[in-house]
């Protein structure tokens, strides 16, 4: 484990990391604003009604929330396929430890899902204003269980010494020194992935963010991007404090593997990216506005650094597993026929949900042009 | 082959896990079904609008879409998910084979989902302001893919049955397209465009909106679809004809749950599927929102028939002669008998001190390893309460012959020690667990045990019953 990921391994074993990664990120992209999303409405609707119904990022949440947890449950189908092909007994003697502990996120999701529903609904916009700090305080608190959950078991499922033990014991609890430094760094580092989604988010939809903002949209007296800026500014120094104490819990080797050859070039590019945003939102919280240029240094940041996250991740993992008794199984998928269907068909299906983004874009036009010309 | 993954094993305590998983399939499925003839309902009705022939087409729609969202893309994203936590907790090294061989075929179907997501979400948020060849376009594309979603799930579903030729070639596409896999997807898509229709009769009662002549002609509409009910007979003959013969021997007959629900998932489809041509289609009787709600309701029970029926005659199998239901492949059996299917088990029990014996503890190992994915000690389908009346002896036999005892158990896949710790585990739970209990050494026991099991062999109860008609066949003739 000398070459940088994910080189160095077979063939097979490389197909399904570099998998794993991608389709991780995906859902990390979904899975960030839905988590983040929600913890930003839940403070900012402590604010009260009118600072909520002035801040323009709480009304995007309030709609978009459901579609975005819609995406992330099934952009996180993809890498929990192939979990299960890289470190199928590490993935499943962890569930079947934490057991009914871990089976609950399932249920929580689904409340968690129907409140964020809730929120938007016309039945709560008739309600006093506390009906949505505590709809939406549950849904966080929900999703804060699952994000709690999920770190709980990764780690877990990276230590077998305590495996017999947990067993033995009846525990349905993995409390380990990594778990809370593991878990505030992920859930911190969703705030720069939500940031940057927002400040798109208002671009596509015809908000000037590149321009200095009018008096009328500022909330605290802060600008709609220097919100953001705050935002994933505070993201980003909390998340890197407390990954940084997670590496402090790691061992020795793993570290050396993350800093050497195999990881050392992603932990490079994960600083990077967390110092690219950190500078472009820097500027924008000084300048009240973020130009396109930086918009892009932003964007590439905040993708490339989320990327070197994922590897990062990884190589923690590929160090506290068993690789040589892995090898056969990845070798013995990648034998089974199919992958080329996989590729044939996920093109069409991304090619069809272009198209009908394109579709609907071209027909909201369409139709826009007709109601104009049917009023004059 | 590893012989058996050893994986620590959930306890739920006096609750079936097969029910578990059985019930949150059948509620899955039925959720799955409602998205997927919904998506086909909707393209239609919104063509038959596009024509002038559907009648608040347009409205009903979007109406009909939006509780399509409510509940298939929350309630079926989540619960699809659920199946999979759920099959890792009931038997992860059935799902793990299952994700081994088909997982291309999963990520396939994965892409699918993405389309179905997003076809139909872009169709929920702008559907109503959108030109009706842009919302044709989106509905047909939703319910391409939420059908292409049952067309790959079903390849992996059949092959469990009926895995074919695959276990000869273990060729991916000769498991996915299987002897059951045509008659399958057939009758699940007529089932689907069934379920969406019904569903779609009990929303329209739900309008306060339209008037009852509106919802007759609405209903006669969303109807049509139920006429594909009339090939099913012919679909499931079909079908069960794929079926392997023991399999089909417990269906109609030979398991008597088995046989009732079978029973009860023909005689709710035959009832929704009369009064639909009879009195919906035929006579155009109105058909009011506790009447739709009677026959959805008879879908569903028919459905968590069927699906009853296909879980429960796989046995002894999970993977029909690849693997055993308790997970254990059946060229690992003979393996086992001689190593013992605990010896490498390195999760220790949770509550040791609660058996008063060592040969108890190993009863209690053997049992969580071998039984206890379909069985309990204390609750439903325990075997102590099973095997409460035979004697000690008649207790060693059955189970050292468990598949002929029971053709749809799989062989005992352990030492002579380790079957004699499990009888003796039974008896003394069924003695209600007293302090004090006799261990059970004796060479001469444990050795007509392992003759028992000799006898026996490792093959399934099927070919062993094969094997004694073709013996008894041939003496006759002698």
């Amino acid at each position: 484990m000398t070459l940088p990921f994910p080189f160095g391994f077979p063939a097979a074993t490389q197909l399904y990391l570099v998998l794993l990664v991608v389709t991780m990120l995906v859902h990390m992209v979904f899975m960030h604003y839905v988590l983040a999303g929600t913890a930003y409405l839940a403070c900012g609707r402590l604010f009260g009604r009118r600072r909520a119904a002035d801040c323009g990022w709480q009304q995007r949440l309030v709609d978009w929330l459901p579609f975005a947890t819609g995406l992330a449950i099934t952009a996180g189908v993809a890498p929990l396929l192939f979990v299960q092909i890289l470190y199928q007994r590490e993935f499943y003697t962890a569930n079947l430890l934490l057991s009914h502990r871990w089976m609950a996120i399932l249920p929580v999701l689904l409340v968690c899902f129907y409140l964020l529903y809730l929120q938007k609904s016309s039945w709560i916009m008739k309600r006093a204003w506390g009906w949505r700090i505590a709809v939406i305080w549950l849904a966080f608190a929900g999703f804060g269980f699952i994000a709690w959950s999920w770190t709980e078991n990764h780690l877990l499922s990276l230590d077998e010494a305590a495996w017999a033990d947990l067993y033995a014991a009846g525990g349905l609890r993995y409390a380990t020194a990594g778990l809370l430094p593991r878990l505030a760094g992920w859930f911190l580092l969703a705030f720069p992935t939500l940031a940057v989604e927002l400040y798109w988010q208002g671009r596509l939809c015809g908000e000037p963010l590149g321009e200095p903002a009018v008096e009328s949209a500022r909330v605290m007296g802060l600008a709609p991007v220097q919100r953001l800026a705050v935002t994933g500014l505070a993201g980003l120094a909390g998340g890197g404090l407390a990954l940084g104490l997670y590496a402090a819990t790691l061992p020795a080797e793993t570290r050396s593997l993350v800093t050497g050859g195999l990881g050392g070039l992603w932990l490079l590019l994960l600083l990077g990216g967390l110092l690219a945003q950190a500078v472009a939102w820097g500027i924008a919280l000084r300048a009240g506005r973020l130009a396109t240029p930086l918009a892009w240094l932003l964007t590439a940041g905040w993708l490339l650094g989320l990327l070197g996250l994922l590897v990062v991740r990884e190589v923690i993992r590929l160090a506290a597993v068993d690789l040589k008794a892995l090898l056969p199984q990845h070798e013995r998928a990648a034998g089974i026929g199919g992958f080329p269907v996989f590729l044939v068909f996920a093109s069409l299906s991304v090619a069809a949900i272009v198209w009908s983004i394109v579709a609907v874009r071209r027909g909201l036009k369409q139709q826009a042009s007709g109601a104009g010309r049917t009023s004059t | 082959m590893t012989p058996l993954i050893p994986y620590p094993v959930v306890d739920l305590g006096p609750l079936m896990k097969g029910l578990v998983i059985g019930g949150l399939g059948i509620f899955h499925v039925f959720i799955a079904q409602f998205a997927i003839g919904g998506g086909m309902l909707l393209a239609y009705l919104q063509w038959l609008d596009m024509r002038g022939q559907c009648i608040h087409g347009r409205r009903f729609i979007d109406g009909y879409f939006r509780v399509l969202v409510l509940i298939s893309f929350v309630v079926g994203a989540v619960t699809g998910v659920a199946m999979w936590f759920t099959s890792i907790q009931i038997s992860p090294q059935t799902i793990g084979v299952m994700v081994g061989e088909f997982h291309w075929v999963w990520a396939t179907e994965w892409s699918f989902f993405c389309l179905e997501v997003v076809a139909g979400y872009l169709f929920y948020r702008y559907g109503s302001r959108l030109p009706d060849r842009t919302r044709l376009s989106l509905l047909l594309l939703y319910a391409f893919a939420a059908w292409m979603s049952l067309f790959w799930i079903n390849g992996i579903l059949t092959w469990q049955l009926t895995p074919g030729a695959w276990l000869e070639s273990r060729y991916v596409w000769d498991g996915f397209f299987n002897p059951g896999f045509w008659p399958s997807l057939i009758f699940r898509t007529i089932t689907s465009a069934a379920t969406a229709s019904l569903a779609a009769c009990v929303l329209i009662n739900a309008v306060p909106a339209f008037s009852r002549e509106e919802k007759a002609k609405l209903i006669a509409v969303c109807a049509r679809p139920l006429i594909f009910m009339l090939g099913m007979p012919l679909l499931g003959v079909w079908y069960f004809a794929t079926m392997p013969a023991d399999s089909r021997g417990w269906a109609t007959g030979g398991s008597v749950p088995m046989t009732m629900f079978l029973t009860m998932a023909v005689g709710c489809s035959l009832l929704v599927g009369l009064y639909a041509v009879v009195a919906i289609l035929r006579q155009r009787l109105f058909i009011n929102g506790a009447t739709s709600t009677l026959l959805l309701a008879l879908a569903f029970v028919a459905t968590a028939g069927g699906e009853f029926v296909r879980e429960g005659v796989r046995k002894p199998f999970t993977v029909r002669q690849y693997l055993y239901s308790n997970a254990i492949a059946p060229a690992a059996v003979a393996e086992l008998r001689r190593t013992g299917c605990t010896t490498n088990d390195p999760y220790p029990l949770r509550n040791a001190a609660a058996y008063p014996t060592p040969q108890l503890q190993l009863g209690a190992k053997a049992f969580r390893v071998q039984c206890s994915v379909c069985h309990t000690l204390e609750g439903v389908n325990a075997v102590p309460e099973l095997a409460a009346h035979w004697s000690i002896d008649q207790k060693r036999l059955n189970i050292a012959q468990l598949q002929r005892t029971k053709p749809f158990m799989p062989p005992f896949a352990g030492t002579p020690e380790e079957l004699e710790a499990v009888v003796q585990l039974i008896s003394w739970v069924d003695a209600g667990r007293p302090a004090d209990w006799p261990s059970s050494d004796d060479p001469a026991v444990l050795g007509q045990i392992a003759r028992w099991l000799d006898e026996a062999g490792t093959a399934p109860g099927y070919e062993l019953a094969a094997a004694d008609g073709a013996t008894a066949m041939g003496s006759r003739l002698r």
